[in-house]
């Protein structure tokens, strides 16, 4: 069983803030101390510049910046480190997946196909491209709880189709998508397939190789890591077919004024000097991560979301956005009458953070008609003596704004 | 509730909030301002009728939460009916009111500068404001 009480006390963050009810994981995650102690001891011991320098610190530093592409693989599930591409963040291999890997190949009359749930991460780098190229950007719909249909998107995939860009997991109201069977249908007619992690990594068991997804994104920061460092990872046949396109020191094989050669993936995708620091701090995030079983870590995340569910319920005009079900730690909501910034200023006065806003998909807003939403984003050191606490204020929201 | 809170959500803010000045569509106004903070979505548009130099009309309508609607409804109320230069000396007010800076200003103006105490609730205060201080310094 997991132990969220003991958890919290792995992060420095509720002991400085011993009031601070952290409802906006979804954002980003806290960061255990080991995380901070990784990044700490990396410049106080052993900061150099990695693959150039000779002398001991130097080579240590390499050895754990290549180490944690290792321990990444193992994370994901994917068949070797050479897979693993560091980048800044999601949104950074996306649009190196959408510049590299479809900027090569992608002709006019070409399709694309994402979700209307997209983040605007994993929607403007395709819009671009496929302005480019005189391609077009589709769109699988959604009904209201967030449910895509596998017989549209059967039907919507032609030669013509070169990419599909989905979701694992929607960050705006938890909803899970069935990237396999997606996957799936979209192999059968040898499309390949990107799954944007970002809000699945910290809470499901992630198996690439089988779920064979040709492209997984996430970002470290989600999940306990530091800001400034995210993964691509794609099959070894998409890599080899993908150009560079950050051009510079420490991914070249042989430079002259007449011609330049690169070195092979995942190498020549990381330009210049990369987040080292960043890296080491990724590698003690999945460390941390990995001494808890997943199982118990969705099984926690689903019971805290299904109390907190039933809990908001008592909140009068509180309706649920999304689906009861089929939802990962996120709850979106409403409440009739108060606008979700309202909500999320008087929570945070009580030092309970949440997020209001479009949380970064604004067609989908369109989609729902709505201008916004509150969302609360569970992890797993949150409790439900907090989400208690929470309802508690939320109780008093509507006599202060409509009076008693 | 916290005493910051209170003095944000204030009778002045929620009772306009709730009652809010001159809230009606009017398509056909001479002049249609978007009021949109991309952040969270509000939206208004302000309808605007000048004439010889005088705000003879302003509505507005839209989507906002308590601190955009009651700040714009503050705005109708005040400029309704107002020469534009005194339109313009009434935004300036408001704007050094919001900022905590003391003016003599309309006593309502003051429930907005409780919005400082809230990192990014500002916005909300000044919303329309700036749209229409925008648009006044395009016209003159
Ligand atoms: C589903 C999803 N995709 C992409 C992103 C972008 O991640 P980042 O800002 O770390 O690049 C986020 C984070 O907000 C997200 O939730």
């Amino acid at each position: 069983m997991l132990e969220p009480d003991n958890i919290r006390k792995d992060f420095p963050v509720f002991r400085e803030h011993p009031d601070l009810i952290y409802f906006d994981n979804a954002a980003t995650t806290q960061k255990p101390q080991v995380v901070i102690d990784a990044i700490t001891e990396f410049y106080t011991h052993f900061n150099a510049n990695i693959h150039r320098g000779v002398y001991d610190i130097a080579a240590k530093a390499t050895e754990r910046y290549e180490a944690v592409r290792g321990k990444v693989a193992n994370f994901i599930g994917a068949p070797s480190a050479k897979n693993i591409v560091y980048t800044s963040g999601t949104t950074a291999s996306i649009n190196l997946v959408a510049q590299s890997f479809l900027g090569a190949q992608l002709k006019a009359g070409d399709e694309v196909i994402i979700s209307q749930m997209e983040h605007h991460a994993n929607l403007i780098p395709w819009q671009m491209i496929c302005k480019a190229k005189g391609a077009t950007l589709k769109v699988m719909p959604i009904d209201r709880e967030g449910a895509i249909d596998l017989g549209t998107l059967r039907v919507s995939l032609s030669k013509r189709t070169k990419l599909i860009a989905l979701t694992h997991v929607s960050n705006t109201f938890g909803r899970i998508n069935p990237i396999r069977e997606v996957i799936k249908i979209a192999h059968q007619k040898n499309i390949p397939v990107l799954v944007d992690g970002a809000q699945s990594v910290a809470h499901f068991d992630i198996d690439v190789s089988d779920l064979d997804a040709d492209f997984f994104v996430f970002s470290g920061h989600k999940l306990f890591g530091p800001t400034g460092i995210g993964i691509l990872y794609a099959k070894e046949e998409h890599l080899n077919a993908m150009q560079p396109i950050v051009f510079g020191g420490d991914m070249i094989k042989n430079v002259s004024f007449e011609k330049s050669s690169f070195l092979s993936a995942p190498q020549c995708f990381e330009a210049g000097t990369t987040n080292i620091a960043g890296v080491i701090g990724l590698g003690a995030a999945i460390d941390y991560l990995s001494q808890y079983d997943k199982k118990e870590i969705k099984a926690y995340l689903k019971e805290l979301r299904e109390y907190a569910l039933s809990r908001l319920q008592e909140i009068k005009g509180f309706s649920l956005v999304g689906s009861e079900e089929h939802s990962s730690a996120i709850i979106s909501f409403v409440i009739d009458g108060v606008h979700p910034h309202d909500i999320a200023t008087i929570l945070g006065a009580h030092q309970i953070a949440i997020r209001a806003g479009n949380h970064c998909t604004q067609p989908l807003m369109d989609f729902l008609e709505l201008p916004g939403t509150s969302r609360m984003s569970f992890s797993i050191y949150n409790l439900k003596s907090e989400v208690d606490r929470a309802i508690e204020i939320m109780q008093e929201i509507h006599d202060l704004m409509f009076g008693a | 509730m916290t005493d910051q809170l209170k003095a944000l959500y204030q009778s002045v803010i929620l009772h306009h909030n709730k009652e809010p000045v001159g809230y009606e569509k009017r398509p056909e106004a001479g002049m249609i301002i978007e009021a949109y903070n991309p952040i969270c979505g509000d939206r208004f548009n302000l309808y605007l009728n000048i004439v010889e130099g005088q705000l003879e009309d302003i509505h507005f309508h839209g989507f906002g939460c308590a601190i955009s609607k009651a700040s714009t409804s503050i705005l109708i109320k005040h400029l309704k009916g107002k020469s534009i230069e005194e339109v313009k000396q009434l935004v300036a007010a408001y704007f050094k009111t919001v900022n905590g800076e003391a003016e003599d200003a309309p006593e309502d103006f003051a429930a907005f500068a409780a919005a400082k105490a809230f990192p990014g609730r500002m916005k909300c205060a000044t919303l329309s404001w700036d749209e229409l201080n925008e648009y006044l310094k395009s016209v003159s």
